[in-house]
């Protein structure tokens, strides 16, 4: 497929989604199909990753090489993706339970390689498919089956996780915000290295704090600041850690990061081997002499 | 004379035993004569007591004894720890200006040389090099030409630079002399031939990842652990002159999760761990199985359960390979029978785990992965090496395959169960894989009827492999013998030497070694053939013996041992005489 005709739709499965109506991910996967076609990707190159849970239904619904993997290993999975084979443009889907929580491992590891992947969180603050329980950006205070009278302990802040592990692409939006949305997602698949979008992607059915409202009210847009530098890490510290709002948009850009296959020579596809054992193998013995 | 040699060097962890034995190790093999080498270490940095041993022989040598001839002692507990293997010929070189080897005596019958070794040393150039005057005055003692210790000396040390190697030759040269004038009433049984031989000396760790290069892996991922680091290590440097790389990952979660992603877009790629990690590896252990993704998963086994003894032996996870993970997963389990299996076992792995779109186990044990052995060089002929991508689909095929059956499936339900596969960027074939349940196109679904007929797919890929492969085992002794000994992973070598002494009491035993633990060979008859059957294997209850049972419906004897020490020929005689007695 010649990437010139595709269009978003092309990144469409046949499969209709079964996300609650009125799901925010409905937002956050079209935004992450037209970014990919706008930025001038196929289906036939692009690989999509994704783990456990409502987000982690994303490759079913969206058309593209992808794998649907465990909880919380869908960042692996994305950086071994595209360290075989850096011609593949890769996306990494995941929710706040799966990036944030069984993953959060993963989650630092991944920003401080800076491997060439974008990687939309579907920031919800609950557990969706598992019927409504805390998830660790929910808010202190938030009742829950498992927590009746809240978790009790303040929420994971993805932003400054990312920060501190050295992250050279920091962004966040908001799925009913679909223009900004695919903009921020653009910009993040453009970037050369590690992206991350933390998407409010609000749950309409178990979380009636985080809301479409609240966004809507609440979030900020840095692109309408007109004083807000993202080159600037101290100005970005102070808005991911200091702040009293939320902010919308790209926090903070390394202009001069690199990617970890561009950094360590790994640049040719690896799908790509000879037919017996490789030229220079018997040296290779010829060491134990 | 002696040319069958037993040497140990003793001390403590971080006194440079490691890389001492491996320095004479190699200055033996150099000279063109057979190494067996051992390590007894602990799960420490320094401090604590350490060994390396070398057995050599102009045969080839495939196993430890109970005899050691000559022992470096750094410390008193070296010779305590081996006492009793020492006999009336063993020769004990030990440091006299040492404090707790100030009132020293060698044992009775054994002749102890007190050689300074420090003093020498910094005569040569520095303390440090103590290891390497007691090194001379071994060659001075086994009547071995110092210049083979010459020749290691400049391989281990030529990076460093003239001076330090000129000066590891004079700490070497001053040892042997001292010897010679100091000890010459003393008649010294030993003498080491030399030959034209070329061998080649390595581990069982290096053998694996030297056959994943050889087989065209490009990706590993890998959490450090004991005993399969050194593949990591080995693989670290080398398979990127091939346009590959290692990722050290963060714990063996996200190892196995980086290979698979790698294995998806189509690289050959695997991962190594131990025990522990495999553990952690199960889930996606499944998941890998489901996709049908080829994928090669090295487990070197060491003493457990939890962290056990983690630099022990012990073959104690062939259950957890059979069966381990929830759900019934299809797999394949290979476990080389000897070094140059490990690697011969690893290219296959990989032909095997493409072919059949299937996960496979490769394992070796700790006493395989870290013992030293020569070869000829032929053993590792690259030249033989054949590479089997399975059924990797191009374009034209998936379009060609498209106009006849309509969408390209990539779990298709096919007669052998495998599956056309699509690599990522191959136009036509875009699909998702997953650990759901799936159709033939990989989408998720709970149909009854469609997961019946993907589990049977995917189970009929072993059965194909059953009628394609040829899952042989291995065999030696006497073909007639009424006794029958089946063995798998490193027993072999040890098994094959045990065979000498059981001739000498006129046992006669027929030893099949099994190195397809799944898929494998149908012993029914040779049980049958057999008055006696034993299964020997490093762990308590038998699990090798519990699946030998199974196949052949009939109760069979086990050899077990679970201390964590490698089995020893005589030793291992000993116990199979009883058992059949």
């Amino acid at each position: 497929m010649s990437s010139e005709n595709v269009r978003f739709t092309d990144f469409k499965s046949d499969k209709q989604p079964t996300w609650c109506p009125g799901c925010g991910d409905f937002g956050t996967m079209n935004g992450m199909m037209k970014a990919l076609a706008e930025t001038g990707n196929s289906p036939d190159d692009t690989f999509v990753v994704a783990g456990i849970g409502c987000s982690g239904k994303i490759g079913t619904y969206m058309r593209s090489y992808a794998l649907h993997g465990v909880h919380g290993r869908a960042l692996p999975v994305g950086t071994g993706v595209k360290l075989a084979n850096p011609d593949l443009e890769v996306m990494v889907a995941g929710g706040d339970g799966d990036g944030y929580s069984i993953g959060a491992g993963h989650f630092i590891h991944a920003v401080r390689r800076n491997v060439d992947v974008t990687y939309v969180v579907m920031d919800n603050r609950i557990y969706g498919l598992t019927k409504g329980q805390a998830s660790p950006t929910s808010r202190p205070d938030f009742e829950t089956s498992t927590t009746p009278e809240g978790p009790k302990q303040p929420p994971v802040n993805p932003l400054a996780l990312a920060m501190a592990a050295g992250g050279s692409f920091i962004a966040q939006s908001f799925s009913s915000d679909a223009m900004r949305h695919t903009e921020i997602v653009k910009e993040a698949v453009e970037h050369d290295g590690f992206s991350l979008v933390n998407t409010f992607s609000p749950c309409v059915t178990f979380n009636d704090v985080d809301t479409y409202d609240y966004f809507r009210d609440s979030l900020v847009d840095l692109s309408e600041e007109d004083d807000y530098d993202r080159h600037d890490y101290d100005q970005a510290k102070d808005a991911i850690l200091n702040a009293d709002k939320e902010y919308m948009g790209v926090l903070y850009q390394d202009e001069n990061s690199v990617p970890y296959h561009e950094a360590h020579g790994v640049t040719e596809n690896m799908a790509e081997i000879p037919d017996g054992a490789p030229d220079g193998a018997t040296d290779l013995v010829r060491e134990f002499y | 004379m002696h040319d069958d040699l037993n040497w140990a060097i003793g001390g403590e962890a971080g006194d440079g035993i490691a890389s001492t034995g491996k320095i004479f190790a190699q200055a033996l093999s150099r000279a063109g004569r057979h190494v067996f080498t051992s390590k007894d270490f602990a799960s420490r940095i320094r401090g604590g007591y350490t060994a390396y041993k070398v057995r050599t022989s102009v045969d080839q040598v495939a196993s430890v004894v109970d005899r050691l001839d000559i022992l470096i002692a750094l410390t008193e507990r070296t010779v305590d720890e081996n006492i009793d293997e020492l006999h009336e010929d063993s020769v004990i070189i030990y440091d006299g200006d040492r404090t707790e080897f100030s009132d020293f005596e060698a044992p009775d019958d054994t002749t102890g040389l007190d050689v300074p070794l420090k003093a020498l040393a910094e005569d040569a150039g520095g303390a440090i090099m103590r290891n390497i005057v007691a090194l001379g005055a071994v060659c001075e003692v086994a009547d071995f030409p110092i210049e083979n210790l010459d020749e290691s000396l400049e391989k281990r040390f030529g990076d460093k630079g003239e001076k330090i190697v000129e000066n590891n030759k004079e700490a070497a040269r001053l040892g042997a002399e001292y010897v010679a004038d100091e000890f010459d009433d003393v008649e010294f049984s030993y003498e080491l031939e030399t030959t034209d031989e070329d061998y080649v000396l390595l581990n069982g760790d290096e053998a694996i990842g030297m056959g994943a290069i050889a087989a065209g892996c490009r990706f590993y991922a890998g959490y450090p652990i004991t005993p399969a680091t050194d593949v990591m290590e080995y693989l670290t440097g080398r398979i990127d002159q091939f346009g590959g790389h290692v990722v050290q990952a963060e714990d063996e979660l996200s190892a196995i999760n980086l290979a698979l992603g790698a294995a998806r877009a189509g690289a050959r790629a695997m991962t190594a761990t131990s025990g522990p990690g495999i553990d952690l590896m199960a889930e996606t252990f499944g998941l890998v199985a489901t996709s049908e993704t080829p994928l090669v998963i090295t487990n070197v086994m060491r003493s457990g359960p939890s962290t056990g003894m983690p630099t022990k032996q012990e073959q104690g996870d062939l259950n957890m390979m059979l069966y381990g993970g929830h759900g019934e997963i299809p797999r394949f389990v290979l476990a080389p029978t000897s070094v140059s299996e490990c690697f011969h076992k690893t290219v296959e792995a990989f032909n095997l785990a493409e072919k059949y779109q299937i996960p496979v186990y490769l394992t070796a044990d700790l006493s395989m992965a870290v013992t030293e052995r020569t070869y000829e060089p032929d053993e590792f002929d690259m030249d033989e090496v054949e590479i089997d991508r399975g059924k990797v689909v191009d374009e034209d095929e998936i379009s060609a395959w498209q106009n006849e059956k309509d969408q390209f499936k990539p779990h298709a339900v096919t007669a052998d169960g495998v599956s056309p596969r699509a690599l990522p960027g191959t136009e036509g074939g875009v699909h998702m894989s997953t650990g759901l349940e799936h159709d033939e196109l990989g989408r998720r679904t709970e149909d009854t009827d469609v997961r019946v007929e993907q589990v049977d797919k995917r189970y009929r890929k072993v059965d194909t492999a059953r009628e394609q492969e040829d899952f042989d085992y291995r065999e030696f002794g006497d073909a007639d013998a009424d006794n029958l000994v089946i063995s798998w992973g490193s027993n072999e070598g040890t098994l094959v030497e045990a065979l000498d002494y059981l001739d000498e009491d006129d046992i006669d035993v027929r030893v099949i070694s099994v190195p397809y633990i799944f898929p494998r060979p149908d012993l029914t008859e040779d049980v049958q053939a057999a008055d006696e059957v034993l299964v020997v294997e490093a762990n308590a209850t038998g699990q090798f013996a519990d699946v030998v049972e199974h196949d052949v419906l009939e109760r069979v004897e086990r050899v077990n041992k679970y201390d964590g020490v490698d089995f020893k020929a005589d030793e291992l005689a000993a116990d199979i005489k009883e058992a059949l007695a």
